[in-house]
């Protein structure tokens, strides 16, 4: 663990950009239709659930990342194998994030380019980012947020004025009732994007104030899911479901459709702009957290000498884990909310807690005599 | 062979030597003033190289003119008026002074009572001895005494004080800083008359002995960075130190940056004004620039007039040096982005006129851009160094040929040309010359990553650009602050700048915390009976009913 802290606002900024990072970009929650706003916003509330569990864990053990502290809550052995496979289950999801974006990089601005270079020179930058550490990560993130809230208040006022919005779009609401949207939350949205956070269990040790980190991540996730939802549904209400749905990247197509004045058109570099830095501070704080992760567990000294080679790694990853887009996407959407995210942010997080919850339940009647005495440690 | 040579080695730090003195005990040490003055002659002499600067005025004193006295100085940097007329007129005329002067109490009574000038020392050492005489003070020898006098006359030849060359201001001071430390600090002082305005003087370079000065307000500055400027300061062991610019790169953070991470000045109401920020000034003898730490990289697209001028006018003149800042970085580059990757996003008209003056010109947009830049770059360099007389010439060549005739013979496309001239101007625009030079540098790397990427690559490498102004510090005051980290009571004077009345705090990372810099009591309004609601109310109570 690096010597650095970071405060509770730059630990919001990390996870809402984190958040709209790669899901802003695809159909999310399509399947509920024009509802998905909706979906996406039950998922947010759904979400907050695995948050809290991180959170839980956390404040068991305020100062140790969670590769040392599954260790201490299971056991050497059993700890450093959970410790790995977190490590892999990061760095799998960074290479996921740089393959999702090579792709789409390709299919609308270079098809001619390479995917590999393309990955690759995201990945440059990402790694020399990542090699600075968390805080110039965090606060390349406040100015990176700044310009995002400016390309998105100008975008949306863009296409409010463009007169694009058909509110009709959006009706029937709840058509088929709340039952699809409640089984698109729970099998989509809640995993994606809102339960990726569990990465941030990774940088919660790194905060100043310790007591802001709920308050921080609480109002990230609402105003993330909050802004999500907003994307979705003036992507629904200009596009459609009907186009939405067949389009890979809709909020690409909104911008697109974008014309006023006879000037102000094509506007696709905004687009680029904001998913260039919203993939950025994904694969950024994913990576980070399979770095320092990984120095942790096998004792490097200075988490900065990994970034280069893990990285490498990551990158070739990107390019091999599917032969090609298609796959990708079917691996995406079937197989890593079931086999991945179930079990690495809900089902092993919550074993941990209950595990931890237990252990601390015993310790704390034998220390409760000392414990009443002395000052608690939170409190100083 | 005198002993003294002996020790010259080992005498290399004169500080430690100067609280030692008093401790020493009376026996003859190496390298001190001995007895002899003829002998002590030979020394300067001997040390000096027979320099043909160094004067020698040998004057006799005391009752019956019996003490043989020596006066030395360097000519050039001393004031000769005031050496004729209160040293050795003095030292020559008041006999009824003199009257009881002798070997025990001459240099009690020269100080006291003979020599008319402000600060006169007491010397035994010779390395003291010497750095005094080419610091420009005066030496008194006296025969059979082993100790000498030094008396500041400091002087020569200086530049008067004018407004400053390369930071203009429209409003404001015209006062610019000079060559000689003393007068910049009294400009400084003269700004802001409080006891607590602390100066700290040291001498670096083993050669040069170059007169340092720090300058910071007592109670404003944080000690900390206060402690970290001196000790980096003190740890410098060079030859020479020329200007500050030797200073600023061997203090620095970080040395593989295009950013500087010390901002310089030539102004002294910008180093008033940043001293009250809780800066540290660093002033160095023979050069106009003052350096200022520690520095964050909005300060660099300040000017005085933004200060002096309304708030809604500063704000919007920074946010357009911000614009200009990034124009001069990335024009170039989005030029050879849009006509290599990315034609869609013009209007159609523009894109067929471009297509069509580009048909002409044989080398992709890259190399364009790239020779037209590189172009620019001789030429500016060029313009530098010319000669005044031939300075008309290169304006022509380069309006010309690099102008027209490039056009005309088939090598740039019009388009480019105006490119290159936005971008020139721009570069020109920020007001810190040190931080227009790096965008300099950077414009060819981000030139470079358009060619092969586009639109993506200028993101990239912007991307990349901000990771590294975020990584950066300047005497650990992250360089990217209030913005990143952001503190919020600090933003009122970075890309904007607030009210006045609204600028209450000091910037929380480089000065003193819980330090308020201004009042909210301030606050003027007009009086409440003026204005439109009340005009009409008379004495009662208002209501016209």
């Amino acid at each position: 663990m690096e010597k650095a802290r970071i405060s509770a606002y730059q630990l919001f900024v990390l996870m809402y950009l984190f958040q709209l990072g790669s899901a802003i970009l695809i159909p999310l929650a399509i399947e509920a239709k024009q509802d998905a706003w909706l979906a996406i916003l039950v998922g947010m509330i759904v979400g907050v659930v695995p948050f809290f569990i991180y959170y839980s864990l956390y404040q068991y053990y305020p100062d140790i990342l969670p590769t040392q502290y599954t260790e201490r809550i299971v056991g050497k052995m059993f700890g450093r194998a959970i410790s790995l496979l977190y490590i892999l289950y990061l760095s799998y999801l960074s290479a996921r994030v740089l393959r999702d974006f090579g792709e789409m990089l390709l299919s609308f601005a270079y098809p001619e380019t390479p995917l590999f270079i393309a990955n690759a020179l995201l990945m440059f930058v990402v790694m020399y980012t990542v090699r600075k550490g968390i805080e110039v990560l965090a606060r390349t993130g406040e100015l990176l947020f700044t310009l995002m809230i400016l390309l998105a208040f100008s975008g949306l006022l863009l296409v409010v004025f463009s007169g694009l919005i058909d509110l009709n779009n959006l009706k029937p609401m709840l058509e088929e009732g709340l039952k699809p949207v409640i089984k698109v939350a729970l099998t989509q949205t809640v995993f994606f994007p809102f339960g990726e956070v569990v990465a941030f269990a990774m940088i919660f040790p790194y905060l100043n104030h310790p007591k802001k980190v709920k308050v921080a991540g609480l109002l990230a996730l609402g105003l993330g899911g909050t802004g999500l939802a907003l994307a979705m549904a003036i992507n629904i209400s200009v596009l459609g479901v009907d186009l939405v749905s067949r389009s890979q990247f809709p909020l690409l197509s909104t911008i697109q459709s974008i014309q006023i004045a006879s000037f102000l058109e094509r506007l696709d570099v905004y687009f680029m702009i904001g998913s260039i830095i919203g993939i950025f501070l994904k694969i950024s704080v994913y990576f980070y957290a399979a770095v320092t992760g990984t120095a942790n567990l096998f004792n490097v000294k200075q988490p900065s000498q990994l970034a280069y080679p893990i990285g490498i790694i990551i990158l070739f990853l990107s390019v091999t884990i599917a032969s090609n887009f298609s796959e990708h996407l079917e691996e995406g959407l079937k197989l890593v909310p079931l086999i991945l995210h179930l079990p690495f942010q809900i089902i092993l997080p919550l074993f941990l807690l209950i595990i931890a919850f237990i252990k601390r339940g015993k310790g704390q009647k034998e220390k409760r005599v000392q414990r009443e005495s002395a000052p608690r440690r939170g409190e100083a | 062979m005198p002993s003294f040579f002996k020790r010259k080695n080992v005498t290399k730090t004169r500080y430690n030597q100067k609280s030692g003195n008093k401790e020493q005990s009376p026996e003859k040490k190496p390298g001190s003033i001995g007895f002899s003055l003829s002998v002590n002659l030979d020394i300067i002499k001997q040390r000096t190289g027979n320099s043909t600067d160094i004067i020698t005025r040998h004057v006799k004193i005391g009752p019956n003119y019996g003490l043989k006295t020596v006066v030395v100085y360097v000519a050039g940097i001393v004031n000769e008026q005031f050496i004729h007329d209160f040293l050795i007129e003095s030292l020559m005329k008041d006999h009824f002074l003199q009257e009881d002067l002798n070997l025990e109490n001459a240099a009690e009574i020269i100080v006291d009572d003979l020599v008319a000038l402000s600060s006169v020392m007491q010397i035994s050492e010779w390395n003291q001895l010497l750095l005094s005489l080419m610091s420009g003070d005066t030496i008194i020898l006296i025969d059979g005494l082993d100790k000498a006098l030094s008396v500041s006359t400091e002087g020569g030849e200086k530049r008067a004080i004018e407004e400053p060359g390369a930071q203009v201001s429209v409003r404001g001071s015209r006062a610019g800083f000079v060559e000689s430390l003393g007068t910049n600090t009294a400009l400084v002082r003269r700004i802001i008359k409080s006891p607590d305005l602390w100066l700290e003087s040291m001498k670096i370079g083993k050669v040069t002995k170059t007169d340092v000065a720090i300058m910071y307000i007592n109670g404003i500055a944080k000690q900390e960075i206060v402690e970290e400027v001196r000790s980096r300061l003190n740890k410098l062991e060079v030859d020479s130190i020329l200007e500050s610019g030797y200073i600023e790169q061997l203090i620095e953070d970080q040395t593989f940056t295009p950013f500087p991470t010390l901002y310089n000045t030539e102004r002294p109401d910008i180093v008033a004004g940043n001293l009250l920020e809780g800066r540290i000034a660093i002033f160095i003898d023979g050069t106009p620039f003052v350096l200022l730490a520690p520095a964050v990289f909005v300060q660099f697209f300040q000017s005085t007039d933004d200060y002096y001028a309304r708030f809604d006018m500063a704000t919007a003149l920074r946010l357009l040096r911000i614009l200009i800042f990034i124009i001069s970085l990335i024009a170039p580059a989005a030029y050879v982005a849009v006509t290599t990757f990315h034609q869609e996003m013009i209007p159609t008209q523009l894109v067929i006129t471009v297509a069509a003056q580009r048909e002409a010109v044989p080398f992709p947009a890259f190399v364009e851009a790239l020779i037209m830049e590189v172009t620019f770059e001789i030429l500016r360099e060029a313009g530098i160094r010319l000669p005044r007389a031939v300075g008309s010439a290169v304006s022509i060549v380069g309006a010309l040929v690099i102008g027209q005739a490039a056009v005309q013979a088939g090598i740039v496309s019009p388009a480019m040309v105006i490119i290159v001239s936005i971008t020139a101007i721009a570069s020109f625009a920020t007001p810190s010359f040190s931080m227009a030079i790096s965008a300099r540098l950077i414009r060819f790397f981000i030139m470079i990553s358009a060619a092969t990427f586009g639109f993506y690559g200028i993101i990239l490498a912007f991307i990349m650009l901000l990771a590294h102004l975020c990584s950066l510090r300047s005497f650990s005051v992250p360089y990217m602050t209030p913005l990143a980290p952001f503190i919020l009571a600090n933003v009122g004077d970075t890309i904007v700048r607030f009210p006045w009345l609204d600028l209450g705090t000091r910037p929380k990372l480089i000065s003193q915390k819980d330090n308020i810099g201004q009042g909210e009591t301030m606050k003027s309004q007009p009086p409440e009976n003026s204005g439109m609601v009340t005009a009409n109310t008379g004495k009662g109570d208002g209501n016209e009913s």
